[in-house]
């Protein structure tokens, strides 16, 4: 009965116990300190390089660092070449098969190369990227890109100068076809 | 069959018996993929929960908290509004990334459905990946209203926007951030340390075109490297996957035309500080 009784009474609202949690508060009321609290959950939150949460299990970076890094040069300019380029091709290609010469043919090997080597080089960014596969190997890569499009265009020259040249050649196709019926 | 047809009643209770299992009861079996921090030396793996469709709700979050509340109470998943405002429960259902909250369950009980947590991102324990990084990115794009000359507290005017100005804002501001188109683009998944994502670039874009705003150059001039927005090949699984139908590959585009130069801002129609002009007359 009576220890029921003392459950049922409303503890809190007793003076001494009033006392008790006024005392137990006051630090953390105090204005300053809580200042320096917020202060320092904002730096934990804000600040932190690593996620803030489960840190005893695994940790890894999202930091500025790391976000910054490899942010340098303007793309924007580079865009627009990209685009005309690839926009030229539409009527180069039947023109310089129409109507075979050493400009068109010129123009025609050079826009592809570029806008392959674009393309190359967006996969060996996109793909072989230093988070992967360390420092060395991604400047390998885009090395092998420009190796790759220095190599195609030399012979596609080669072909104009030296050759019947680039339209000629794939008209070949067809002349084969046609001497091999007849 | 016509004696069975009389037993049984009525057709619907016919049909049900031809498509459940022995229970006769309508069961899907859904896989969900488990992984648990505290035993971090299990690998990730899917497990099976069977749940009667007749006695859940139609959405797959539905299901989810039934499994939750009934069948296992560790089993762990973000969720809040349950209608698609909050973007909280953004998951990988049967492929697709979407919120489960919108998405109805799959009716062919043959199949399992499969629900992933959102692909290529950290998980911090089964269905919750880690967005840490995607909000240190909506962070970095500084997603609140700049002005040049910035009002003095307590002298605030309202700012003014034109209807025509105002509209343009509609399909960038509807974004939840539930981080389903970014978590669905292949660049961002390999390069989602400096490439910014679709989800960040659109509200991105939505700053940049605010009539409002004055930072536009600041803005375009932080974006105009070769990973924050240009690792967008336009592949457009940002758009397919968008839970709100919103178009985020065409907001990455027009931010594309603008940083080429060849597209400006147009100036604001309503001189947003027109009210503040008229009170300085005054």
């Amino acid at each position: 009965m009576a220890f029921s009784m003392m459950l049922r009474r409303p503890v809190c609202s007793g003076p001494i116990m009033q006392q008790v949690m006024r005392l137990a508060t006051q630090p953390a009321v105090k204005p300053n300190l809580t200042q320096n609290t917020i202060q320092s959950l904002k730096s934990t939150l804000l600040k932190t390089e690593t996620t803030p949460i489960m840190n005893s299990v695994r940790s890894f970076r999202t930091s500025a660092v790391r976000f910054a890094e490899g942010k340098s040069g303007d793309h924007s300019k580079l865009w627009v070449v990209e685009r005309v380029a690839s926009a030229a091709l539409l009527p180069l290609i039947p023109l310089a098969l129409i109507a075979p010469s050493k400009i068109l043919d010129s123009a025609l090997a050079i826009i592809m190369v570029a806008h392959s080597f674009w393309g190359l080089e967006a996969i060996a960014v996109d793909y072989v990227r230093a988070s992967i596969f360390g420092p060395v190997i991604p400047k390998i890569a885009i090395g092998l890109v420009y190796l790759v499009s220095i190599a195609t265009l030399g012979g596609l020259f080669y072909i104009i100068t030296h050759d019947v040249g680039l339209a000629n050649s794939i008209r070949q196709f067809w002349s084969i076809k046609a001497g091999q019926k007849a | 069959m016509p004696l069975l047809r009389l037993t049984s009643g009525t057709f619907g209770s016919l049909r049900t018996f031809a498509t459940s299992s022995a229970l006769g009861k309508r069961v899907k079996t859904f896989a969900v993929y488990r992984w648990n921090p505290d035993e971090p030396d299990k690998k990730p793996y899917t497990q099976n929960f069977e749940v009667d469709l007749d006695d859940c709700a139609p959405m797959v979050l539905d299901a989810l908290l039934k499994i939750k509340n009934e069948m296992d109470p560790t089993l762990t998943f973000r969720r809040s509004c349950r209608e698609g405002v909050c973007g909280s429960c953004a998951m990988n259902i049967d492929g697709i990334n979407t919120l489960a909250c919108i998405s109805h369950i799959d009716q062919n009980l043959n199949k399992p459905s499969k629900i992933y947590p959102l692909p290529h991102m950290y998980v911090v324990k089964d269905l919750v990946p880690d967005l840490t990084n995607f909000y240190r990115q909506y962070q970095s794009i500084e997603p609140w209203l700049q002005r040049d000359k910035e009002a003095v507290k307590g002298k605030e005017t309202q700012l003014l926007q034109d209807v025509e100005d105002r509209v343009k804002l509609d399909g960038l501001y509807e974004c939840v951030l539930c981080a389903c188109c970014s978590t669905s683009c292949p660049s961002y998944w390999w390069n989602g340390d400096k490439y910014l994502g679709p989800a960040v670039l659109m509200q991105a874009y939505r700053w940049i075109i605010d009539s409002r705003d004055d930072a536009t150059a600041k803005r375009l001039e932080s974006l105009k490297d070769t990973y924050s927005v240009y690792r967008c090949h336009t592949i457009m699984n940002c758009t397919r996957t968008c839970p709100k139908g919103l178009n985020p590959g065409r907001a990455i585009a027009q931010i594309k035309t603008l940083l080429s130069g060849m597209v400006k801002k147009q100036s604001p129609i309503m001189d947003p500080a027109g009210l503040e002009k008229q009170a300085v007359q005054n």
